[in-house]
């Protein structure tokens, strides 16, 4: 029994430092994700041109998040194949590609509403975060990956039904070196952020 | 003296406590980069694709024929019709696939799910006028549930996929999710070849078939591009995106 009660208070710490944790960045994901949008939405910036929501999106994103994180993580091994300044390169471009498709996929004439669900901690250092996105009348669901790195929690995937943001950029990138270099990728990049319209005109 | 020490071990077990509860805020507890960056991703194996050569040419022709004839046949069907309209018409072919979701359930032994898709069938043939509305969405018991197929039948029974493989026009698919694509098409009594309609004119099951083509264009032209759109490699953004999809579906 006073075992018991000795562990009484180790137990209840651990447990609400864990719960605080979780609940302080579902808020704080919450707080970006409503930032972002209102940045593509609200009243400041609904008519601004599409560049200007893209750097106002970024901001908002990298007030909190780095973007780097979840881009090497896609990158994976491959990382090693690029020289530094590649590197860098490549980690620019791919952050502005996904920014830009950010603001190109909120084309809903309604402004999205997000909800996130309860978060689930996989360990002391990985939690995720589901959440429904709901535009024009449709929804979709979306998970956030989160783990604790030495700057803190960071975003290190997005699955957006079913469909890991991650694991599909990094076979792609996969794909490429086992054909391409560094320097193919980043001119592919260039290309793709220099299109007017992303969808059209594939290279195989 | 006996409970003099006993507080101090509880003060002690408290600054422990405090001690440790703090420390997962540490330094030292938090993932390394080369553990994040270096580590097997959570979706799995990777995808066997011996035929990529012959795939990413299919995969060119049925992209000129998405954005070329799909396109604008989705936003020429779009523009002419009133989304009401449009949603009924999506409804009444998702209605008809019945049989396809009912033969995904029972192939997997969801007794339940097979209740529901047949429930939902009923309500909304019926009360929902031939399926062009969805009155089943409402009633408790009845809310729409996962589609099932004969694929994820073959999956959810522990058969492989096989390679990966682009279909002329029907996109990407793998040799387990072809053999249930023809299983869904002699489950369905509409389809041919195996339709149970035997005096069909040829030009009835065609016209349906380009009639649900046209309702579901709109769909896929809007998935596909949104896939293909930050694709640094739009083939092997579409591989990954079709295998990851599948396998989730048969997780479930």
């Amino acid at each position: 029994m006073r075992k018991l009660i000795l562990l009484t208070p180790f137990i209840w710490l651990l447990a609400v430092s864990s719960l605080q944790a979780a609940s302080s960045e579902a808020d704080r994901l919450k707080g970006v994700i409503n930032a972002a949008i209102e940045a593509v939405y609200g009243d400041c910036c609904a008519e601004l041109p599409l560049k200007e929501k893209q750097i106002k999106v970024r901001e908002a994103l990298e007030s909190e998040y780095d973007l780097d994180v979840i881009i090497r993580r896609a990158i994976g091994r491959s990382w090693s194949l690029m020289n530094a300044p590649e590197q860098e390169q490549v980690l620019e471009l791919v952050k502005q590609l996904l920014v830009k498709a950010y603001v190109k996929g909120m084309n809903g004439e309604s402004k999205p509403e997000v909800q996130l669900g309860e978060t689930i901690e996989i360990t002391g250092k990985r939690m995720e975060i589901p959440s429904k996105v709901k535009m024009d009348e449709k929804t979709v669901n979306v998970l956030y990956r989160l783990g604790r790195m030495k700057s803190g929690w960071q975003i290190y995937d997005i699955v957006a039904e079913d469909i890991s943001m991650v694991a599909n950029y990094r076979q792609q990138i996969d794909d490429h070196f086992r054909m391409g270099d560094g320097q193919d990728l980043i001119n592919k990049l260039n290309e793709l952020l220099t299109k007017e319209d992303i969808d059209e005109e594939i290279q195989l | 003296m006996k409970k003099y020490n006993y507080n101090r071990a509880v003060a002690a077990l408290l600054v422990g406590a405090c001690g440790i509860a703090s420390s997962l805020h540490a330094d030292e507890d938090f993932i390394s980069e080369e553990n994040l960056y270096g580590e097997q991703l959570e979706s799995g194996s990777e995808i066997s694709d011996p035929l990529e050569f012959i795939n990413r040419y299919t995969f060119k022709f049925n992209d000129f024929v998405y954005l070329n004839l799909v396109e604008p046949l989705a936003d020429g069907y779009q523009a002419v019709t009133p989304d009401p309209v449009e949603a009924s018409a999506t409804n009444f072919f998702r209605n008809l696939k019945y049989p396809v979701r009912l033969a995904g359930n029972l192939l997997q032994g969801r007794l339940e799910g097979a209740w529901v898709e047949t429930g939902r069938f009923a309500i909304n043939s019926t009360v929902g006028v031939l399926g062009f509305f969805t009155p089943a969405d409402k009633m408790s018991g009845f809310e729409p549930i996962p589609k099932e197929d004969i694929g994820q039948a073959f999956g959810s029974w522990g058969l492989g996929e096989g390679p990966y493989l682009i279909l002329p026009l029907l996109g990407p698919s793998n040799l387990r999710d072809l053999g249930g694509y023809l299983g869904d098409r002699a489950v369905n009594p509409l389809d041919e070849p195996f339709s149970l309609i035997d005096d069909w004119d040829w030009e009835w099951p065609v016209a349906l078939a380009v009639t649900e083509f046209t309702v579901a264009s709109p769909r896929l032209i809007e998935r596909y591009k949104r896939l293909k759109g930050t694709a640094i490699d739009p083939y092997g953004s579409l591989k990954n995106g079709y295998t990851q999809f599948r396998r989730a579906a048969i997780e479930q």
